[in-house]
C-alpha cells in the first residue's frame, strides 16, 4: 500500500542582530517565535546546571562555561553586572565573537526543534549589501550567508535566503501586488527593498540602526549599552517631550538614524538605470524593532516628506506587528516555493 | 526575445496585475506574479538609448541585471556601484603607418598579416555586480592580453627546414583561424597573423578567471584579446626553448600597439595558465601554456607571475600538485600570494579556510550560473544595436 505523504512544513525565519524570529504556519494562522539573539557565559558548576535545567532556561555547556542564550540572557547579564554578548554585529556574523556559530546553531536549533521532521522549507533573511563601503563587512555577508545555510543543511532543512527588505514587501504589501519599498529597522542594520509586482527591483542596507543609536546613547548618558535598549523599548516615545535626558537622547540619535536612512534612498533610488518604470505612486512600509517606537512613523513621514525624494510615495505604513513582519515574509516565500 | 519584450509591456503589467488582485490568498497571489514576471522591465529614456548606442562602439559598459528567474530572484544583491578602472596604463602612443589589403605597418616597427582574418561573433558586454565586486563576462573594448602557446607539431628551427616550417606555419594559420581560436598568432619566423578580428571575441581562454582589486573577469574570451606563440613546450623548458627570439620581439611589438590602441593595464597582460581554471573540480589551470619562463620583461610588462590569482582569492579555486607541478616557481610566487589573501581574509571572518574557500566557490557557481542568459540577451541587444 502507497504511504500517504507527510505535508512539508515551511518555516520563515528572520536572523536579526538584535532578535530571531521564526514563523510557522499552523491550520491558516501564523505563529511566532521570538528570542534575543544573544548570550551570557555563566561559569560552570553542577548547582547551576541543575538550576538552569530545573527553571527552563536554555544553555550549552562550552569547557568551563555554560552559555546562557536567548530570551534569558539579559537576566542574566543584569545579575553578572556585565553586558550580553552578541553572536551578529551589523546584521552579519560577529567575527570578533568566537562562539558566534556554536550560539546561532544552539539558538536556532531550540527554535526549530518541534518542526524538523519530514525536513521543513526553512526561509531566512539575508542582509542587503551595503550602498556604499560605510563600516560594513561585505565580505562577512557572503559568510554570513554561506555559515547559516551551511548550519540549516546541517540540521537537515531545505533552505532558501530572502532579501530581509522584500521579505516587509511580501509580508506587508499584497494590497499593492507586492509593490512598493519595504524597511526593515533592525539592530545593525535598516535594510530596504524596492519591488515592482514582486519583482526585487533593488536593495540595500545603511549600518546605522537600532545598535547605533543604543551605543551611541551610552556614550552620551554613561550608561550600558544593553540598559539604554531595555529602556529605549520600554518607554521610548517619539512626541517631542524631553521628560528625562535620555529620551532627548534617543531623539537626537533616532533622527540621525532617520536623515542617514533617507539620504541613502535619495541616493539609490535616484539612479534611473536601476529603477523600473513606476506609473502611481507606491507605499512605502517601515518594519523591524527599531520603527516600533510609537511616533516613530510619523516622524518618519514628516522628514521624508520635507526632502526632494525621487518616488512619489502613495503613504508610509508601519508594518501590522514591526517585530515579525519580515519573518512572516520569509514564511510567505517559503510558501509560495511548495505552491 | 518576442516573450522577454512582452514581459515588458506597460499593459502587460497592467493585465498581471488585473489577474493577482483576484486571487486572495497572499501565498497563490505572489506565487502567480513571480511566474507571470520573471523579468523586470527597465526604464528606457532618451538618455538610456543614447548610452545604449554608445555601447555598440565601446564607450559605455552596460550593466546587465542580476539572474531574476526561479527561487535565487529572492537573493536579490544588485547595488548601484558602477564598475571602475582600477589601473590606467601609460604606454608611447603606436599608430597605424600604412594599411594594405594584406598588412599593417605600424609606428614601432610592428607588420601584421591581415589576409587571412577571419570574423566571430561579436564582443558583447556583460557586467555583473556582486556586492562591490564587478563581474565582467564581456566588453566591448578588450581589457587585456592572454599569451598562450600553440603547443601544436613543430619543426626544428634551422635554415635547412625552411620550406617545412613554413609549411607548418601555414597549416597551423589555417587551423585557428577555421577555429577562431585566437585574435593574434605569431609563428616561428617572429610573423604577427591577425586570425579574428579585434571587435569580436574569440574562443582561446574558456573556462577563465582573471581579477584586479574588486573587479575580475571571467570567461576571458569576451573581454580579453588572445595571443599565440607557435610553439610547443614541456615543462622545465628553458625560454629560449620554448620560442625563438624573433617572436619576443614580435610579442613585444605587437603588445605595445595593443596596450596603446586599447589603454591597456599592464597588470592585465597575462599568460593563459594564470587565468584557466576548471569549474568540474574547483581546480585552477585547466590549461597550463605559459605556466613558466614568459619573458615578461622582455615584451615590456612588469612580472606579473607575482600577481595574486584571482580565482584562488575571490573564487576558492584549488591549485593541485599536477598544476604546481606544470607551473614553474615565479607563478608559486601569485599561488602563494593569492593563498595567503584568503587565509588572512578567513583568518578576518573567523572562519576556517576550507569554510572560507567553499562560500567562495558557491558565489563563483552561483555568479556563472546567472551568466548564459544574461550573455545571450547582451548579444541579442548587441545586434541589434550593430549599425
Amino acid at each position: 500500500m502507497k504511504a500517504k505523504p507527510e505535508t512539508q512544513a515551511a518555516l520563515g525565519l528572520d536572523v536579526g542582530t538584535s532578535r530571531i524570529v521564526l514563523a510557522s504556519q499552523e491550520d491558516e494562522t501564523f505563529k511566532f517565535d521570538t528570542q534575543l539573539n544573544a548570550f551570557v557565559c555563566v561559569p560552570f558548576s553542577r548547582m547551576t546546571e541543575k538550576a538552569l535545567t530545573r527553571e527552563g532556561v536554555p544553555f550549552a555547556r562550552n569547557g568551563s562555561d555554560l552559555l546562557v542564550h536567548g530570551n534569558e540572557a539579559p537576566r542574566f547579564a543584569d545579575l553578572l553586572n556585565s553586558e550580553t554578548r552578541r553572536p551578529m554585529t551589523q546584521g552579519v556574523l560577529n567575527p570578533a565573537e568566537p562562539e558566534s556559530v556554536p550560539v546561532m546553531r544552539q539558538i536556532v536549533e531550540a527554535m526549530t526543534s518541534s518542526f524538523r521532521d519530514n525536513r521543513p522549507k526553512l526561509c531566512f533573511t539575508v542582509p542587503a549589501w551595503p550602498l556604499a563601503a560605510n563600516g560594513v563587512n561585505e565580505e562577512g555577508l557572503t559568510y554570513h550567508e554561506a555559515t547559516l545555510r551551511q548550519i540549516f543543511a546541517e540540521l537537515d532543512y531545505e533552505v532558501l535566503g530572502i532579501n530581509e527588505g522584500l521579505a516587509v514587501i511580501y509580508s506587508e504589501l499584497e494590497d499593492t501586488n507586492f509593490t512598493g519599498i519595504g524597511i526593515s529597522c533592525g539592530g545593525g542594520l535598516c535594510n530596504v527593498a524596492l519591488s515592482y509586482l514582486s519583482m526585487p527591483a533593488m536593495s540595500f542596507s545603511i549600518p546605522k540602526a537600532g545598535d547605533y543609536i543604543d551605543s551611541s546613547a551610552a556614550s552620551v548618558t554613561g550608561d550600558l549599552a544593553n540598559r539604554v535598549r531595555l529602556a529605549k523599548e520600554e518607554r521610548f516615545h517619539f512626541n517631542g517631550h524631553f521628560v528625562d535626558k535620555l529620551q532627548q537622547v534617543l531623539t537626537v540619535y533616532y533622527d540621525d538614524m532617520i536623515n542617514g536612512l533617507l539620504t541613502a534612498m535619495r541616493e539609490a533610488f535616484s539612479n534611473p538605470k536601476r529603477m523600473p518604470k513606476l506609473s502611481k505612486p507606491i507605499p512605502l512600509v517601515l518594519s523591524g524593532g527599531t520603527a516600533s517606537p510609537k511616533g516613530f512613523r510619523d516622524r518618519f513621514e514628516k522628514l521624508l516628506r520635507a526632502t526632494d525624494f525621487p518616488i512619489q510615495i502613495s503613504e508610509v505604513r508601519l508594518a501590522r506587528d514591526p517585530h515579525t513582519a519580515t519573518a512572516r515574509g520569509a514564511l510567505i516565500a517559503a510558501l509560495t516555493e511548495m505552491q | 526575445m518576442e516573450l522577454e519584450r512582452l514581459y515588458r509591456c506597460s499593459w502587460y503589467h497592467r493585465w498581471v496585475e488585473s489577474r493577482a488582485s483576484l486571487i486572495r490568498d497572499p501565498v497563490r497571489r505572489l506565487s502567480y506574479l513571480r511566474r507571470a514576471m520573471p523579468v523586470l522591465p527597465r526604464r528606457r529614456s532618451g538618455v538610456h538609448a543614447m548610452l545604449l548606442m554608445a555601447a555598440a562602439f565601446g564607450l559605455v559598459m552596460i550593466a546587465i541585471p542580476g539572474q531574476n528567474t526561479g527561487s535565487g530572484w529572492f537573493l536579490d544583491r544588485e547595488v548601484a556601484a558602477p564598475y571602475r578602472e582600477t589601473r590606467v596604463a601609460s604606454e608611447a602612443a603606436v599608430w597605424i603607418v600604412e594599411s594594405r589589403g594584406t598588412h599593417e605597418v605600424y609606428s614601432n616597427g610592428l607588420r601584421i598579416e591581415t589576409d587571412g582574418v577571419v570574423e566571430n561573433e561579436p564582443r558583447v558586454s556583460n557586467v555583473l555586480q556582486a556586492g562591490r565586486l564587478s563581474v565582467i563576462a564581456g566588453q566591448s573594448a578588450p581589457a587585456g592580453i592572454v599569451y598562450h602557446t600553440t603547443e601544436s607539431h613543430i619543426a626544428p628551427f634551422e635554415a635547412t627546414n625552411n620550406l617545412r616550417l613554413q609549411r607548418v606555419g601555414r597549416w597551423l594559420r589555417d587551423f585557428v583561424a577555421q577555429n577562431r581560436s585566437y585574435h593574434y598568432l605569431i609563428d616561428r619566423f617572429g610573423r604577427v597573423h591577425r586570425v579574428v578580428r579585434e571587435s569580436d571575441a574569440a574562443y582561446h581562454a574558456g573556462a577563465s578567471v582573471w581579477g584586479i582589486q574588486q573587479t575580475v573577469w571571467v570567461n576571458l574570451n569576451h573581454s580579453f584579446l588572445g595571443v599565440a606563440f607557435e610553439s610547443q613546450t614541456t615543462a622545465g623548458d628553458k625560454l629560449a626553448e620554448s620560442v625563438t627570439p624573433a617572436q619576443i620581439r614580435a610579442a613585444a611589438t605587437l603588445t605595445s600597439m595593443l596596450r596603446s590602441r586599447y589603454n591597456l593595464p599592464p597588470d592585465n597582460c597575462v599568460t593563459h595558465a594564470q587565468a584557466s581554471v576548471n569549474p568540474a573540480n574547483m581546480g585552477i589551470g585547466l590549461h597550463t601554456d605559459w605556466g613558466a619562463n614568459f619573458p615578461f620583461a622582455e615584451v615590456g610588462l612588469p612580472d606579473n607571475y607575482a600577481q595574486p590569482l584571482a580565482a584562488i582569492h575571490q573564487f576558492g579555486f584549488i591549485a593541485d600538485e599536477l598544476y604546481r607541478n606544470a607551473t614553474g616557481p615565479r607563478l608559486a610566487r601569485g599561488i602563494q600570494a593569492a593563498e595567503e589573501t584568503l587565509s588572512s581574509q578567513a583568518t578576518a571572518l573567523n572562519l576556517a579556510t576550507d569554510v572560507h574557500r567553499q562560500a567562495l566557490q558557491q558565489r563563483y557557481r552561483k555568479i556563472m550560473s546567472a551568466l548564459p542568459k544574461q550573455l545571450a540577451a547582451a548579444a541579442q541587444e548587441s545586434k541589434e544595436n550593430r549599425p
